[in-house]
């Protein structure tokens, strides 16, 4: 759509027709201080810093310092901001059912008198300390393709406006998933430690000890979960992985060390109780596996019947094809920058319309030659 | 437009070298973790992987839940439940009052031995619906009273066991109160077998929760008695009884280490429990349960383990030869471009 307008109307009473009148999202850019208005009225501002100074900057969300960096801020940006955000809310509503759940399922066996099966240390580190890092790794680094597949593909941007990450099936999928991790946790920790001795001295399971697998099921569940999402992985996000899954267990050891004054039931529970118990390990990886294997043959199956765009483009970079074929990258390159179709039924609607003003001036004029004024 | 050159200050064409800028260059340092071009792994999930991937996992699951469904099955558990049979028939329809009446509670049991048993075995008590796990009971203790001579009248949290006749109790609180106390004596061919009852708890509560110079004071004293008195000569840290019992259970359904019969057991043999049925389940239905078990490296009796560890690897050795299937029935080669969406609906939307 291209508006010319005259001196009379402002920029910002163009942007707000234009999102009263389409109902859609406006981007405004400008470097000036009499682009404020525009600005802030769009919905997104972008300011230009540069000759005319900095309070278009000042007034805009977000700032370039050339006009030519719109693309990539659209392209690039843009469309890694939308992934990353829709990831890391559908995996922060899974990792915190998977853990809240189970406390719930709990309360059924403890007569509904709201005891916690987990230390409350537990529970303040685990969306601190223990499952946040990985997923903000995600959240500031994940590109589902590299920035120059995304200048020369932007078709891919349009996963964004057509809300394909965070639609409500992904939001209901990503809960239900949450809700069948609880679900596997609770019921096969406490089968599993149900009331016969867990060591071969004879030792039976108390509720520190229970809380403690169960807990430690969730910890290396929600991060395996995460690895499995995914799909681009430097030194910093393998690091966090691992760390937060070893600061668990470093946390267990140091809190256990503690005078029992303070680590109470916690005492050296890993030294003496968990670590040489080996139904313990066994235990927590069958948890993890069982946790995630659903979502690794949901993915399985829809890589195969249901690829999106950019998996394929991600194998075609990943065989290397994009340079054995070069006629084929070329010519999917050049499709992917066709007149886009969105749109398209605007200006098929714009063309009927601007037939039917010219068949009715036709019909008009005829008339008046008559002589009827109408 | 090429994307090489991730950010630049002069947008002029030509001038393209920093190295003397002719003018003031405000381009930022460029370092690969602010441009994101880190270097990166991008695996994806190609059919080999996911194949490889649930074939790995059935080839680790399975000999594991083979191994686990082994050692459970060795294991030999004699489970008897008594709390009924304990009472007299003609006492049976308020077995409440006969728990709480001064009646004799001794009580003879038999137990047969179905399979050798290895040393040592372990003697359990089961209770059913006791209900050790609800937060008020779990509450109810003080652990400075337990650890510390001084701290003899920190009883606050222990209400309502926390003090009798004006005075605290040590230990207080209703963990400490409902002490588990049938006692079981087993003979085997007229022949006492000794039952070791020391070293049935952690280590760790003997030398650090439990002081050694803290002693039962004015315990068992009110009007109440909820459970067994203590020797107030002997201190917590050896009263093992009790810091098996103050561990408080996970679940309703919960056993507690009695002791340790160090010698086999043959097969068929008979031996012959003479308990005292003290303890007053009655009042909220719980059940009794005397249980018997060795155990192997894996603890006691669970087939779950190794079921659940064969189900898992057998559901993924299934889904690696479901996936073979798919994958050869209805191939998609990888990155093929006819699959994009601009090629597939040529259209739009």
């Amino acid at each position: 759509m291209s508006i010319v307008t005259t001196d009379t109307f402002s920029w910002y009473q163009v942007t707000r027709l234009v999102k009263q009148g389409t109902g859609r999202v406006t981007l405004g850019i400008g470097d000036g201080a009499n682009d404020v208005g525009m600005i802030q009225e769009a919905d997104i501002g972008v300011g230009i810093s540069g000759v005319e100074g900095m309070q278009a900057v000042m007034a805009s969300d977000f700032s370039v310092s050339q006009f030519r960096f719109l693309e990539r801020l659209l392209v690039v940006h843009g469309h890694w901001c939308y992934k990353r955000i829709a990831q890391m809310v559908c995996y922060f509503f899974y990792k915190n059912i998977a853990f809240g759940l189970t406390l719930f399922y709990f309360e059924a066996f403890t007569g509904f008198s709201g005891q916690s099966v987990y230390d409350d240390l537990y529970m303040i580190l685990f969306n601190v300390v223990l499952t946040s890092m990985p997923v903000i790794s995600l959240g500031v680094f994940e590109q589902d393709v590299s920035s120059d597949v995304c200048l020369e593909f932007p078709t891919l941007y349009q996963q964004g406006p057509r809300n394909l990450f965070f639609d409500w099936y992904r939001i209901l999928g990503w809960m239900g998933n949450g809700l069948y991790s609880s679900i596997v946790i609770f019921v096969l920790n406490v089968i599993i430690f149900y009331d016969q001795a867990f060591r071969a001295e004879g030792q039976t399971t108390d509720m520190a000890i229970l809380g403690t697998i169960m807990f430690t099921c969730i910890i290396c569940a929600v991060n395996f979960q995460i690895s499995l999402i995914m799909s681009h992985y430097t030194w910093i996000q393998h690091f966090l992985i691992w760390l937060s899954v070893l600061t668990w267990f470093l946390f267990l050891f140091v809190y256990g060390m503690l005078s029992p004054t303070y680590s109470k039931n916690v005492f050296q529970i890993l030294t003496e109780a968990l670590a040489p118990a080996p139904v313990y390990w066994t235990a927590t990886l069958l948890v993890t596996i069982a946790c995630t294997l659903p979502y690794l043959a949901h993915i399985s199956l829809q890589r195969c019947f249901q690829p999106m765009d950019h998996h394929i483009i991600q194998e075609i970079k990943y065989l290397k094809k994009d340079e054995k074929d070069k006629v084929m990258w070329k010519r999917e390159k050049t499709k992917a920058r066709e007149k886009t179709k969105f749109g398209f039924t605007a200006r098929v609607d714009a063309y009927i319309r601007s037939l039917r003003g010219r068949l009715h001036k036709k019909t008009h004029s005829l008339k008046s030659k008559d002589g009827n004024p109408s | 437009m090429s994307s090489n050159t991730p950010s630049s200050s002069a947008g002029g064409v030509g001038s393209a070298d920093s190295a003397a800028p002719r003018r003031n260059s405000k381009r930022p340092k460029y370092s690969k973790f602010t441009q994101q071009e880190l270097p990166a792994c991008k695996p994806i999930l190609t059919p080999r992987w996911v194949i490889s991937a649930f074939m790995l996992v059935s080839i680790v699951f399975i000999p594991i839940g083979v191994v686990s469904l082994f050692a459970s099955r060795d294991v030999v558990e004699i489970i008897d439940r008594y709390e009924t049979e304990c009472v007299p028939e003609n006492l049976r329809d308020n077995k409440v009052s006969f728990i709480q009446s001064d009646a004799n509670k001794t009580c003879t049991r038999k137990l047969r031995v179905k399979k050798l048993m290895k040393q040592p075995i372990y003697v359990y008590y089961q209770l059913d619906n006791f209900y050790q796990n609800h937060r008020r009971y779990v509450k109810s203790r003080s652990d400075s009273q337990l650890k510390d001579n001084s701290s003899w009248n920190d009883v606050s949290s222990c209400k309502p066991e926390d003090m009798s006749n004006g005075q605290a109790i040590v230990p207080c609180g209703l963990i400490a109160w409902s002490l588990f106390n049938d006692t079981y004596n087993f003979s085997l061919n007229n022949q006492q077998l000794e039952v070791n009852k020391r070293g049935i708890s952690w280590k760790s509560d003997r030398d650090s929760k439990f002081g050694n110079d803290v002693f039962p004071r004015n315990f068992q004293n009110g009007t109440l008695i909820g459970g067994k008195t203590l020797d107030p000569t002997v201190p917590l840290s050896k009263q093992e009884d009790l810091i098996v019992w103050m561990r408080t259970a996970a679940l309703p359904t919960f056993r507690k280490l009695y002791g340790k019969i160090e010698r086999d057991l043959q097969p068929n043999e008979t031996i012959h429990v003479t308990l005292e049925n003290n303890y007053n389940t009655y009042s909220f239905n719980g059940k009794k349960k005397l249980v018997l078990s060795t155990t192997s490296w894996l603890g006691g009796k669970n087939d779950f383990l190794g079921i659940a560890y064969l189900t898992v690897g057998g559901l993924c050795f299934f889904l690696a030869l479901s996936f073979t299937v798919v994958y050869l029935l209805k191939p998609r080669q990888l990155g093929d471009p006819s699959y994009l969406s601009w090629n597939r609906n040529p259209g739009g939307h």
